[in-house]
């Protein structure tokens, strides 16, 4: 198997290494090997958080420039902090606003390394179902609705239901479902 | 057998048990904090028998263990690099005198640097101390490295040093497990006084015969696959890789990914004692050797043919910053190319992007402290009062306040006060009366700021010291404070009162606030400085104290709600000398808004506007 890279993006208490759990945990589950790489101390005091994924048999933790099939970013600014490190053809799944995403001045990066920008208001459809905090979530669930990489929808749904705390099961679960439908459309628009 | 996604000081934790490892010591500090409460996850969790203390500071972890282990145990002691400073001398003469149960120092070092003073490399201190150091590329290689450590340690009766970098601490893996079992080997000190007890002619024996195990070591290290280990499979090669730690496996991605089986690789997981006979094996089969290691010249400098290597002294390899993957592809492409040989990859390596994202002015995200942060109320309460003075400080969360303006020197834990008293002399000596408050963690201030006061009383030097006691080591991880008596076990401990320690270090002027009342900080540091200057005074110590937002629920007792009214006129006071996160400047409005989610609602800010456009709801 060829590895898959994940770098997730955001700021501290935007949950990023939960959202990486996630993935890791279903990653786990399908019985791949998982390697990753976190932020802590002093760095995580109110600065960028940023958490690399690799899935396959990578020896090394880091992903290099240019290395990542996917880039998961909770905040617009940290997705294009981190550009640099995804790979040509790569995806870019971004917390943003749909009509102001990306930033023209990287549109003719992005189409010279062939890199489709995806963008939802992941932040607002979590505080809509009444779960700011939940906005990780929805990200995957946005990003699952276009069907690559090694985990699918449904195991990253599972993951989702198996980890969330009893009183918040249903309430991150319906919050899955209405972002990856977002996603969806997208896919089939 | 159960399997879990393991931060990679958990990997070093489970090898540390997996081991039998009975005695465990450690103080907190960025990259290697984890691995003691992993420590105490597993242990509990096996119901194991697991002796785990947080220490005073390092010296102190380091010597708790050498006695468990001199007396037959396999005891383990952890920190972060400039930890091992701190332990130098124990580490140096423990090499010497040797062991009889297995002891493992864990010293994490930090290129980057990403949450310390210095990027040091530990295995530097391992040559300095005559003492075998292994360098791990991966979470799962670390646990068999510990495990593989206590059984060397045993064999030759000597301390081991384990070195992981930041990426095997901070990395996880997922790492399948099965059952732990205690260790139940008893204590059994055996009285030998020319041996724990030496003299200086004692002493020169004992540097003999730590000499001797080297040799045996390094042979040994020969062999030792696969930690030590090259690929070489043909008679000739015009260009080779040595490398150690992360970097080799950063290397054998970027090989693998790019195709290359035609440079081959000699990893050196166990670089000290040198296995000269493996290093030569490589060495003589290859034209040019490109030596990439972390984060100093330790293998390159052991290799000794400077016509045939390449690395730092040849200028290949930078010799500052954390080599992160990118930084050794360009590094392999340049060598390669100097070498006559075909690049990995014909690309920027992301210099376009890099160059592009630099350009779109992209928001600079400092650390800060947090809103409702108590050192926050205490930086701006000394500034209001002493604003002319010298600032000494030091390690931890509060080293932030030089945002605020009121941290002028950070040397190493516990130079606030040591500085303190310095800067006093060198003033004095001109006749000058030089105004200086330091600041120090209540941590930080067990760590190693008593003897520093003790020495500062003693002398004469005068000066105020702010003591900020938050009841927690919050920058690595919220470890329980000596004030607290909280065991990392679930036991009591005996607390011990900063106040009580700060008299006992002879210091007769002690006041205690808390800081969310600002008016009255203010004043205190005034009427401390007074009493500094008092010629019957002398050295002024406060105790400024209220919780850790973070680390205690309760910490807020009342939540005042606040909102900025129109009187802010934007004159950017509350951001440059209070820097609350929570407090945003509204472009639109050209003027202060609180962030309703960000705020904690500690009222402190009440206090502070030179408008007074700050109001309670």
């Amino acid at each position: 198997m060829k590895t898959t890279n994940f770098v997730l993006s955001g700021l501290g208490g935007q949950g990023i290494l939960f959202m990486t759990k996630v993935l890791a945990m279903t990653a786990l589950n399908k019985g791949f090997d998982i390697l990753g790489a976190e932020t802590h101390g002093m760095a995580q005091r109110g600065g960028s958080v940023v958490s690399h994924l690799k899935i396959g048999p990578a020896k090394s933790s880091l992903i290099r420039t240019k290395g990542a099939d996917f880039l998961l970013s909770m905040d617009e600014s940290e997705a294009y902090r981190h550009l640099p490190y995804l790979k040509k053809g790569g995806m870019l799944f971004a917390n943003a606003r749909t009509n102001a995403f990306p930033d023209v001045r990287v549109a003719s990066y992005l189409s010279k390394m062939q890199i489709v920008p995806r963008a939802m208001e992941a932040g607002k459809a979590a505080m809509e179902a009444g779960s700011p905090k939940s906005t990780n979530l929805a990200m995957i669930a946005f990003y699952s609705a276009f069907g690559k990489g090694p985990l699918n929808a449904d195991d990253l749904r599972a993951t989702v239901s198996a980890i969330s705390p009893g009183a918040f099961r249903e309430l991150n679960l319906t919050i899955f479902d209405t972002c990856y439908e977002t996603g969806r459309a997208m896919v089939d628009a | 057998m159960k399997e879990e996604f393991l931060l990679g000081n958990g990997a070093i934790a489970l090898g540390l048990l997996e081991a039998g490892c009975q005695i465990m010591t450690s103080y907190p500090g960025t990259p290697s904090s984890e691995i003691l409460p992993e420590v105490v996850r597993f242990s509990k969790a096996a119901n194991l028998n697991t002796a785990i203390e947080w220490s005073i500071n390092e010296k102190v972890a380091f010597d708790n263990a050498f006695a468990a282990a001199i007396s037959g145990k396999r005891a383990a002691c952890c920190m972060k690099m400039v930890g091992l400073n701190v332990a130098a001398d124990s580490f140096m003469s423990a090499a010497y005198l040797g062991t009889i149960g297995g002891l493992v120092i864990i010293s994490c070092d930090d290129p980057g640097p990403h949450s310390s003073q210095t990027e040091q490399d530990s295995r530097l201190m391992a040559r300095l101390g005559k003492v075998p150091v292994l360098d791990p590329s991966s979470p799962e290689e670390a646990r068999e490295m510990i495990r593989f450590a206590f059984d060397l340690s045993e064999e030759f009766q000597v301390p081991v040093l384990v070195r992981p970098a930041i990426r095997i601490c901070h990395a996880r893996q997922n790492i399948k497990y099965g059952a732990l079992e205690s260790n139940m080997s008893p204590a059994d000190f055996k009285r030998e006084p020319t041996r724990w007890a030496s003299t200086p002619k004692f002493r020169l024996n004992q540097h003999k015969a730590l000499n001797e195990k080297h040799v045996q070591i390094a042979e040994k290290f020969n062999t030792l696959a696969p930690f030590n280990q090259h690929n070489l499979n043909e008679e000739r090669y015009p260009f080779g890789v040595v490398a150690g730690g992360i970097p080799a496996f950063v290397v054998r991605d970027l090989f693998e990914d790019a195709g290359r089986s035609d440079i081959p690789v000699l990893k050196l997981g166990a670089p000290y004692p040198f296995p000269e006979g493996l290093a030569d094996e490589f060495m003589d089969a290859c034209d040019r050797v490109l030596v990439i290691e972390e984060t100093d010249t330790v293998i390159e400098y052991m290799l000794r043919d400077k016509r045939k290597t390449l690395g730092r002294l040849s200028g290949h390899v930078p010799r500052e910053g954390e080599l992160v993957p990118e930084k050794i592809e360009i590094l392999l492409n340049k060598a390669l190319t100097d070498c006559g040989q075909a690049p990995l990859s014909e690309g920027d390596c992301g210099k376009e992007a890099f160059d592009l994202v630099a350009d779109l002015g992209l928001p600079i995200r400092k650390p800060t402290l947090c809103p409702g942060c108590p050192h926050r109320a205490s930086f701006y309460a000394i500034r209001k009062a002493m604003p002319k003075a010298i600032f000494p400080s030091d390690i931890g969360c509060y080293t932030l306040g030089s945002n605020l303006g009121v941290v002028d020197t950070v040397l190493d834990m516990g130079a606030g006060i040591t500085m303190a008293s310095g800067f006093w002399n060198a003033y004095i000596q001109d006749g000058v009366k030089k105004p200086i408050v330091a600041t120090m963690g209540d941590s930080t201030f067990f760590h190693s700021g008593t003897t520093a006061l003790i020495n500062a009383v003693y002398n004469n030097a005068r000066f105020v010291l702010v003591i900020l006691d938050n009841h927690i080591t919050a920058m690595t991880g919220m470890q329980p404070s000596i004030t607290q008596g909280n065991l990392v076990n679930g036991g009591k401990g005996n607390p011990i009162a900063l106040e009580t320690i700060v008299k006992g270090c002879g210091v007769d002027y002690l006041k205690v606030v808390d800081p969310y009342d600002t008016t009255h900080m203010i004043q205190t540091v005034k009427d401390a400085y007074a009493h500094v200057n008092d010629p019957e005074g002398g050295i002024a110590v406060i105790i400024s104290r209220h919780p850790c937002v973070i680390g205690f629920k309760d910490a807020i007792p009342q939540k005042i709600e606040v909102r900025v009214t129109d009187a802010c006129d934007d004159c950017g006071f509350c951001h440059q000398r209070f820097e609350c996160p929570a407090l945003v400047r509204d472009a639109d409005k050209k003027k202060t808004v609180i962030d309703p989610v960000l705020c904690v609602q500690c009222g402190v800010c009440l206090t502070i506007c030179p408008k007074d456009a700050i109001e309670r709801v």
